[in-house]
This record gives structure tokens, sequence and C-alpha cells, in this order.
């Protein structure tokens, strides 16, 4: 009897229900639409909003130019929570919206479930800011890239800019081992260092970034001859702040070379005085970028959002809607795999923050400009632009 | 043993059908009501609640019975969804993935439905020798050894680089998107434990739950038979992590800690941990309060203007209901088998004795 009464309703519940479903290939005003699936709240919401919302700001400037294809971008969201089973619901739900492009979180663990259900339904899909090389064809499939540079190329810049312009021979090379982006800065750094004549590691050594204390690697340091010209030093926040304060107040003033992720200027009070620091970014939040554009965006951005650009994860928001955008004026067409054809034959193709290519094995930055940032007591500022003589090779980017 | 089995065999399993049935009813429509509504954001929210269902029953099988809260569970579902992981996916990105993995395993790939099953034995067996050990204790003791368990099987999935990957994410799992490859295995693992809990080693357990010392008086060897349902919950609890993987396609070891080890057991508590029909309608129950929320959260247009929750209402809403619900109702809400409706089956009576004997005395 129960079971009769609830197949009946069951029943009448599937009849009206039933048509009203179906992944739609495109919006029903014919608008082309971005899907979000990306945290709108958790922890990575601190690195999504600002990439989405430079997003926004370029995909507002092309619809007030017009749109795309002569249609506008119409956006849908959803949360990922910051959470991966809902990362895949995000990106099912973006995609029956009529998502013709999904973004994911900035980071490839968080990023990926959504990305793997764009995948499946031969969508487009851009990391926000991923700097593993998993976050494109290795990690996904064949229609999916990232918005951001490898994190291996920071480590390769930061090395061969110091070798270069700062006469650095003698590296010291501290990884801090608890996430993956730090282990690629690195291997970064090592694939370009035997590269440099003469230049020498004068010894390396690992921690973690939630080690209270790093003395005995000081020790190591200090126990050295001679002070390093520099230290190679691969980790990111909060591990990273603890780590330069205590090799600071250790009167160790060796050069400090860094990645992207300490980028910003938020954590500075906790150094006073910090000096002889070196970062490398895409673009310059310190109202110093020598192109004046990128002046002109961060007016935007505080004008949009209410503040400026915390760190340069800011940017790749922007060149990403960018980038994609053209390889859909190029296609004439929104089938992801002319665009993917279209993005593919890209070769250092301009963009705000600087260029970009995109091949049919790698579909992230493996060789890309960056602006030096140096803080000399406690302020930070561009001192310099530097592009590694050749791209990171594939052997190295997988290790 | 037990005086009780000398009443025939199948009138204890016709007097408890009806609870696996109703319950197994419940999840066909569920996976009805997912079809009909077609919208795949709900069918994967659906398949969610397929994959609680294995792991709330299997924790079930050991905690509802055994009366031992076990933190250590979702160790299992750890092991089942990296072997699923190491069962199913291509060789070619299991090469790159798990260098370190055997020859002959990197070379087989099976279907997704063959390596549940085989993902869902290993971690029995590793169940079973990990309760070698551990059944021996009791109490508050053997709760902080299976946690202490998960931390362990937790810290050697997230360094093994060469076998596990490490802290990286494991992608390459073929995704499974169909309803029903879930629901089968949410209705196994009820009859599963439907089946252990009528058998002689449900009863013994239950029977050294509530009186340990009549039941060793009686001859029951307690660390057996709880070793048997820890076993068994372990082979439950790796075909749900199986099955886990392949509905989002990565699996991260910290996937499998705390947060999840949490939300579980509350879905036990809540739903009433001593009955196989609170610990499914737990899940059930939540995960819509918690979808629910998080659907008003998004916020529900209201007319003209839209009504939404300020964003982690959700999380904090969550724990005042199930405050609410434990303060009513401190057994859960279903301190009491699913039974047939009055009168469906003879008179009263034997049904509500069949009904305890499923729960134990929790009334």
């Amino acid at each position: 009897m129960f079971r009769t009464q609830l197949m009946t309703s069951l029943s009448v519940l599937a009849l009206s229900l039933g048509p009203a479903t179906g992944a739609l290939a495109e919006d029903a005003d014919g608008n082309i639409v971005v899907g979000f699936a990306t945290a709108e709240s958790g922890f990575m919401q601190a690195y999504d909003k600002p990439a989405q919302d430079a997003a926004m700001i370029r995909i507002d400037e092309i619809n007030a130019a017009g749109g795309l294809l002569g249609k506008q971008i119409k956006v849908v969201n959803a949360d990922t929570k910051t959470d991966r089973a809902e990362g895949a619901k995000a990106g099912l739900s973006v995609l029956d919206e009529g998502a013709d492009m999904v973004v994911v979180s900035c980071d490839y663990d968080f990023g990926a479930p959504a990305a793997l259900t764009a995948e499946s339904s031969g969508k487009i899909s851009f990391f926000l800011c991923a700097e593993s090389i998993k976050a494109g064809i290795q990690g996904v499939g064949p229609h999916s890239f990232s918005a951001s540079v490898l994190a291996a190329v920071q480590g390769a810049t930061m090395a061969e800019w110091a070798y270069t312009k700062k006469d650095a021979r003698e590296f010291y090379r501290l990884l801090d081992t608890s996430y993956v982006y730090n282990k690629g800065i690195c291997d970064g750094f090592d694939w370009m260092l035997p590269k440099l004549t003469d230049a020498t590691l004068a010894g390396e050594d690992v921690f973690k970034n939630d080690d209270a204390s790093i003395a005995s690697q000081i020790s190591r340091i200090k126990a050295l001859p001679k002070e390093p010209d520099a230290i190679m030093l691969c980790t990111m926040m909060p591990g990273a702040v603890s780590a330069i304060k205590q090799i600071r107040a250790a009167g160790i003033n060796s050069m400090i070379l860094n990645g992207s992720a300490v980028d910003g200027s938020y954590w500075l009070s906790a150094v006073p005085d910090l000096s002889n620091f070196y970062v490398p970014v895409q673009g310059s939040v310190y109202g110093d970028d020598p192109n004046p554009d990128v002046n002109a965006f961060n007016a935007l951005y505080k004008e949009k959002t209410g503040s400026d650009p915390a760190t340069q994860y800011t940017y790749p928001g922007y060149s990403m809607i960018d980038v994609w955008a053209k390889a859909v004026e190029r296609a004439g067409t929104i089938d992801a795999d002319a665009v993917v054809a279209e993005l593919e034959k890209m070769d250092n193709e301009p963009t705000l923050f600087g260029p970009r290519t995109f091949t049919s094995d790698l579909h992230h930055q493996n060789k890309a400009r960056y602006l030096i940032v140096e803080t000399t007591a406690g302020k930070p500022g561009v001192v310099d632009e530097w592009t590694i003589s050749e791209p990171v090779p594939m052997d190295a980017l997988m290790k | 043993m037990v005086q009780d089995t000398q009443k025939p065999q199948k009138s204890v399993l016709l007097r408890t059908i009806a609870t696996p049935l109703i319950l197994t009813a419940l999840m066909v429509a569920l996976a009805l009501i997912s079809q009909a509504v077609g919208s795949r954001p709900f069918n994967q929210t659906m398949i969610d609640i397929f994959v609680r269902v294995i792991l709330v029953v299997g924790l079930y099988i050991f905690v509802g019975n055994s009366g031992v809260l076990s933190f250590g569970h979702i160790g299992f579902t750890c092991l089942g969804a990296y072997a699923a992981a190491w069962l199913t996916m291509p060789p070619m990105m299991k090469e790159l993935s798990f260098p370190g993995l055997p020859e002959w395993l990197k070379a087989v790939q099976l279907p997704y439905g063959p390596g549940a099953v085989l993902a869902a034995l290993f971690a029995g067996v590793f169940a079973l020798l990990f309760g070698r050990v551990l059944m021996r204790l009791s109490g508050i003791a053997a709760s902080i050894a299976t946690f202490a368990m998960l931390a362990m099987i937790n810290t050697i999935y997230a360094n093994w680089e060469s076998v596990t990957a490490a802290t990286n994410s494991v992608v390459g799992i073929p995704i499974v998107r169909t309803i029903w490859p879930y629901m089968i295995g949410a209705i196994v693992a009820i009859f599963v434990a439907w089946a252990h809990a009528i058998s002689r080693f449900g009863l013994a357990l239950r029977a050294a739950r509530d009186e340990p010392t009549a039941a060793l008086a009686s001859g029951i060897d307690i660390p057996k038979v709880r070793l048997v349902a820890f076993g068994l919950s372990g082979v439950v609890m790796g075909l749900g992590g199986a099955l886990m993987a392949h509905s989002i396609g990565v699996v991260t070891p910290d996937t499998f800690y705390l947060g999840l080890t949490f939300i579980t057991l509350s879905m036990l508590v809540v739903g009433g941990m001593s009955t196989l029909s609170g610990a499914v309608s737990g899940v059930v129950l939540l995960s819509f309060l918690i979808q629910g929320l998080r659907w008003l959260e998004r916020g529900v247009p209201v007319g003209n203007s839209t009504f939404a929750l300020p964003g982690g209402l959700q999380e904090i809403l969550l724990g005042v209901v199930m405050i609410a619900i434990l303060a009513r109702r401190p057994n859960g809400l279903f301190s009491r088998e699913f039974a047939w409706p009055f009168g469906a089956r003879g008179r009263r009576g034997p049904a509500l004795a069949a009904n305890q004997t499923v729960p134990g005395g929790d009334a």
C-alpha cells in the first residue's frame, strides 16, 4: 500500500519533471556563457575571488565593446565551497546552465574535479592561477588550460636573473616540502643552475611549512665557509614569513630569491626593514608597473572592488578571458575543439601581463616575462624584468 | 550459544526483512527521483548521498552493533579509494602517478565494477589485520586506538610518494556518472548490514554491547564477534571509498580524514546509532538538509527579490539542527527499525518484538 502510493507519486513527479532537462549547448537567448565553478566560501576563496574579479573586468570590457561573435557573454556561478566533491557538482551545475567555457579554482587539487566534468563534456576549462603542469593536458585532458605560469619558470627566472644581473655564483637551496608548488619552484631552479657557468650549489636543505623553528637549517647555512650569494627559498604562505624572519634574525644577509607566492605587502610588517629580497611577478600591484595599462587596470580594479589588488595572482584571471576571447573570435565559433586549436596557435600572444604561448603539448607557460620586485627596507618595488633564455623542458616539469 | 537461534531461522528473517526492503525502496525512490529531475548536479548530489549511505551503513555494522565508537573507519575508505585507483586507471597514467607499484598491478586495468569489489576486499583484509589487535580493547581505549589507526593510514598515504603519489591529487580514475551502480552499492551495503545484524555474530555482538558480563558468561568470544563486524564493515567502507573515487575522479589522502570521519559519524548518531534504519535515514535527512540550506544560501527568488541566507550560515544551522535533534532524541531520530505499517503483517505484537531484536536494548 505504502509502496503503491510511493510509486504513484513518483510517476507523477517523473511526468511533471521529465522534459525540463538536458544540457543546453548555449544559453536560450543565444548568449555565450562562461561558467565559474570556483570557491565562493572556504579558504580557496582568498585565491579565487581576486582572479575572478579580474576576469569579470575583462568580460565587462568585451561586453561593452559589443560582445564576442556579436553575442554578449553571460556569466553563471557555482560555489565549490573549497570541497572536491562540491567542485564536481559545481562543474556539472555550470555546464547544465549552458557554460561554453568553465573557469575552475586556482589550485590544481581543488579545481581538478570541476575541470574533469568540463573535459568529459568536451568543454574548455581554465584554471584561474594553477602553476602545476597537471593543470592542463597532463592532469585533466586536451581541453584544459591554466591562466598562470608554471612554478618551475619562477625558480628558473630567479636563478638566471640573479646570476646575470646580481653576479650571484654560490646558491643555497632551501625547500619547504609541504606543497607541490614549492617543489615546482626548486625543480626549475635545479634545471637552470647547471646551465649557469661557474655557478655552484653551496648547499641544500629542506623544512616544512608549519615548522615553528628552522634553527638547525640556519645553523647549517651559518656553518658554510662563506655566506652564499643567494638563497633560493622555495616556500609559500604562511610558513614563508617565519622562515624569512628567522634567516634575517640569524644575521644572514644573502639575497633571498622566491616564487610568486610571497608577492604582496600584506605580510611585510612581520619582518621589519626586510631588504635584498626578490620576487618574480606577472604584474606589479605596487603602482610602479612599467606598463601604464597595468596601473590603469589596478585603478579600475580598485574602483570595482573597493581595494587594490593584493597580489599578482589577481592578474591571470584577466589574461585568461583575454586569450580565450581572442581564440573564440579567430575560430569564429564557440565550438571547444576549434577554440582549443586557435589557443594552441598562440605564440607569444601579447597580453597585459606578458606574452602567452600554448602548444598541443602544453597548455601552460614554460617561459614567461617576469617583473622582478625587490624589497628594500620593507618597501617592495619593480627593479627589472626578465625572461628565461630558453623554455623549461618537459622532463624538468614532469619531475 | 544464543538460545533464540533454536527458533527456525526463517522466522527471524521474515520478521526483520521489512527493514532492508523498505530501505531499498527508499534508495530506488531516490534514484528514480534523480532520473526524473534529470539535472546533472542533482544527479551528482544523489550519487553523493548513495556513497554516504554506504559509508554510514559500513560504520553502523561495527559501531551500531558493538557500541564501540570508531574514528578510524574512514581509513578503510582511503584504502578502498586508492585500491580502486590502482586497479582501474589506464596503465600509462599509473606509470606517471605510481611508479613504485609492482609491474603486474601497473599492467592491469579493470572495469570499475570488479575494481570496486576487489578494492572492498582489500580494505576488508586490512580491517581484519588491524582488528586482530584493536578488538581486544574496549570502550574509550578502543575508540582512540581506531583514531590512531586512521592517523597512521593517512600518514602513510600522504607520504608514500611512489605508491600513493603522496599529497598529489591522483587523476585518471574513470568517472562514473550514472546513478545505478551507486544505488546498487547502497542496497548491497544495506543487505550486508541486515544479514550481519540478524546472524549469530550480530546477535552475539549486540548482547556483548548491552551486557558484556552476561555475554561472556554465556560463552560469547567478544573479540571474535567484534572482529567479524570490524572486517565486514571494513569491506563496506572500502566499497564506499572505491565508489567515491569513481564519483569524483580525483583522490587525495586529505579527503579521507577528519572531515569525512565526523560528518559520517554525525549522520550515524543523528539518525540513530543502533539501527540500520537510523543509519540510512540519518544520511538522507542530513544530506537533504545540507543541500536545502546551500540552496537557500545561493538565493531563492521571492516575488521580485531574492531571499538568500548569509554565506556560511549553512554550517551553523546544520550544527543547531543536530543539537536540537539530539536534545529531543538522544538515541537519534530512529531508535527503532522501520517495519511494515500497522496491520500489514499480522498482529502488532510480534512485529514490535522483532524490531527490538535488531536494535537491541535501546528502548
